[in-house]
């Protein structure tokens, strides 16, 4: 990337102590969230993606910290900020969205006291009536009808497509920098799903903001994302532009997933299942974290961590036997 | 064809809505399931597809009578078992097991696996202790665990393999019919294909019948025989799989296979929302449910509720113009081949 990304992640590293020990959930991850794009975060459960983001926002919960790595927010190290800065950034910067809307919605305010509340926590001097102006546009940029009667109801009276939107609206209260979207449509169903990412899309269009969206859904991720990671076992397996993730997949990991979502375009007498299960973080393998699952498994891999390294410019994966029909011609 | 294994006609429930806590009123009624035929053939697989609230997963349990029906019939083997008393329906249980879709909440965390496993053929008296013990064994072989894993408890075991076991469960009895209640939406994606393929090959190995519920159309495509799509408890169109994705029907069929997003950023920005939400079972809209959202509703669609009539449930269903829906391309050429090679390495290894 030539121009200076908005986020650049360094080597981050995030442990959690433990009785056993300290075990790290993201383990060296290095990523670049360029202005006005989109980078997609992709991997199952486990794998690290939601530790990550709660990271960067540096939302851990005790006994999680970030061991090493710095966050640099337009060159602003996040990493290092005090409590009170860190504030500032949130919500300013950069806002975030969980899977679960009703979850994350206080059910006993009303939805526009909880945008409100977003906006004051930035600018405390604002007046009742703007915060309840600028409130109504918010519900209206996410396209809520009627957002006058809506500011003043409570989350159980939205559907759950509506309380992702009003998520949205609180996130963009701010106009941030940077929106995280955490498995943003995971729990909605597809037509929803299809209406919320149209809405992420259509709001990175008008503000110019940039999405970090993690999924386990590659459909997703071809739908909206500019640039892929694919996470595993807290390590970026395989980074590159979404459209060559896809058409020339190179770590076994992201050929496994591929392989493992039946398709509607396609017919198959089998699924490729990947072997076995993600590893717990106690209990890493050595070398290649995805070693005892890999066909192509070989012994240097179980004895020695592959490093990221780019096979065509942009295009970055960490497995020594990448592309896989070269090494098996060899 | 021969006569079905299992067949459902005119299946409703209805659920009061009350308002007061001691002079209860009724003041509405929500209509899960309002009016619901199908038919499944042994060794088929019907998928029931829909999103939240359409009543798919009400449907399952009134098949295997764990709720009872409002009205209709749900026939085993030609016998309805919505009248049948406590021993026939007994009975009638051991022909027909379910999986459930959250493998965390549908095992015991205080039994082991193979007490969980026992417990079905215990209920029904089958085999005596050594036997079934031996038969546990079997049976984790057979859902690929090991005969070890009886002693174990469920938390030591991940999502994927807990659902083996629930599928081990349903098994134990050997039933016809096993109804699938989203078994693998729980499941991450790479687990997920474990399990569907599990499931294919106990089918083909046992003759298995199953009903299974599910809101991802993908899986259901791979999985499926006949495909009913749900809207708000009623169906609204059923085919068989490959005309039902060759020639989606009814509306609300082609929105949400619209919806879907590919696996393929060639395809970015086909995806088409539907709009609005779906409205509340508790006041359906009169005529055709799907009036409120379709793009091409008529006088005759807020008037007259539609008949499920060649498998589609719509007014316009002869003169709608093609879907226009694309399902050709498939994985790109070098993933192609790399996951082929994949598939070779993983068969050796």
């Amino acid at each position: 990337m030539s121009a200076e990304p908005l986020l650049r992640v360094e080597n981050l590293r995030t442990v959690f102590r433990t009785s056993g020990g300290e075990v790290a959930a993201v383990d060296g991850v290095s990523l670049e969230v360029p202005r006005g794009r989109t980078l997609g975060i992709v991997g199952e459960s486990g794998c690290g993606k939601s530790v990550l983001s709660l990271s960067i926002m540096r939302l851990l919960a005790h006994p999680g910290r970030i061991a090493s790595g710095r966050v640099l927010l337009e060159g602003r190290d996040l990493a290092a900020l005090s409590a009170a800065e860190m504030r500032a950034v949130r919500g300013r910067d950069i806002a975030m969205i969980f899977q679960e809307p009703m979850t994350s919605l206080n059910p006993v305010h009303r939805v526009g006291f909880q945008i409100a509340e977003a906006i004051r926590a930035h600018e405390p001097r604002a007046s009742a009536a703007e915060l309840r102006e600028r409130g109504i546009a918010a519900l209206k940029r996410v396209r809520i009808p009627s957002p006058e009667r809506r500011f003043d109801e409570y989350p159980h009276q939205l559907s759950g497509g509506m309380r992702q939107r009003v998520m949205i609206a609180m996130a963009l209260a701010c106009s941030p920098k940077l929106l995280i979207a955490d498995e943003p449509t995971t729990a909605l169903d597809v037509t929803v799903q299809a209406q919320i990412l149209d809405l992420l899309r259509e709001l990175q269009a008008e503000t110019g903001m940039s999405i970090i969206l993690i999924t386990h859904d590659l459909g997703v991720v071809a739908e909206m994302a500019d640039e892929v990671a694919v996470m595993y076992a807290g390590r970026v397996v395989e980074r590159a532009p979404a459209a060559a993730l896809f058409e020339d997949p190179q770590h076994p990991y992201a050929l496994g997933l591929l392989g493992s979502i039946p398709r509607l375009d396609e017919e198959r007498e089998r699924l490729l299942a990947i072997a076995g299960a993600v590893p717990p973080p106690f209990a890493l393998p050595k070398g290649c974290r995805f070693h005892p699952r890999c066909p192509f498994a070989e012994e240097a891999c179980r004895a020695e961590a592959p490093l990221l390294r780019e096979v065509v410019p942009g295009h970055a994966v960490a497995c020594r036997r990448a592309p896989v029909e070269q090494s098996l011609a060899a | 064809m021969s006569a079905p294994l299992l067949e459902v006609a005119g299946l409703a429930k209805h659920y009061p809505v009350k308002r007061g806590l001691i002079l209860a009123k009724q003041i509405g009624t929500v209509r899960a399931v309002d009016g619901v035929s199908f038919t499944l053939q042994r060794g088929e697989t019907l998928a029931l597809v829909g999103e939240s609230g359409c009543g798919k997963s009400t449907t399952a349990r009134l098949v295997l009578r764990l709720i009872e029906p409002s009205a209709g019939e749900v026939r085993f083997e030609g016998r309805d078992i919505t009248s049948l008393d406590r021993a026939d329906l007994k009975a009638f249980r051991r022909r027909a097991q379910i999986v459930f879709q959250d493998p965390y909440a549908s095992l015991n965390p205080r039994y082991t696996v193979g007490r969980t496993i026992a417990e079905p053929m215990e209920v029904h008296g089958v085999r005596d202790e050594a036997s079934r013990r031996a038969r546990v064994e079997e049976l984790l072989r057979l859902v690929g665990l090991a005969p070890y894993h009886a002693e174990r408890f469920p938390h030591e075991f991940s999502g994927g393999q807990r659902q083996r076991i629930g599928i081990a469960r349903a098994l134990a009895v050997e039933p016809d019919l096993v109804v699938c209640d989203e078994p693998v939406s729980a499941l991450d994606v790479s687990i997920q294909a474990q399990v569907v393929n599990l499931l294919a090959d106990l089918q083909k190995r046992l003759g298995l019948a199953y009903l299974f519920i599910a809101h991802d159309l993908a899986v259901v495509k791979h999985v499926a025989d006949r495909i009913a799509v749900m809207y708000l408890g009623k169906i609204v169109e059923i085919a068989e799989k490959r005309a039902l994705f060759a020639n989606p029907c009814h509306p609300y069929t082609r929105a949400l296979l619209a919806a879907i997003p590919h696996p393929d950023p060639r395809r970015r920005g086909q995806v088409t929302p539907l709009g609005g939400d779906v409205p509340s079972p508790l006041n359906p809209p009169p005529g055709c449910r799907f009036h409120t959202r379709c793009p091409f509703a008529r006088d005759i669609c807020r008037e007259k509720e539609p008949a499920l009539a060649n498998g589609v449930a719509c007014h316009l269903a002869e003169e709608l113009p093609p879907a226009g829906l694309d399902f050709s391309g498939g994985l790109a050429p070098n993933a192609a081949k790399r996951l082929a090679l994949y598939a070779k390495a993983a068969e050796n290894a």
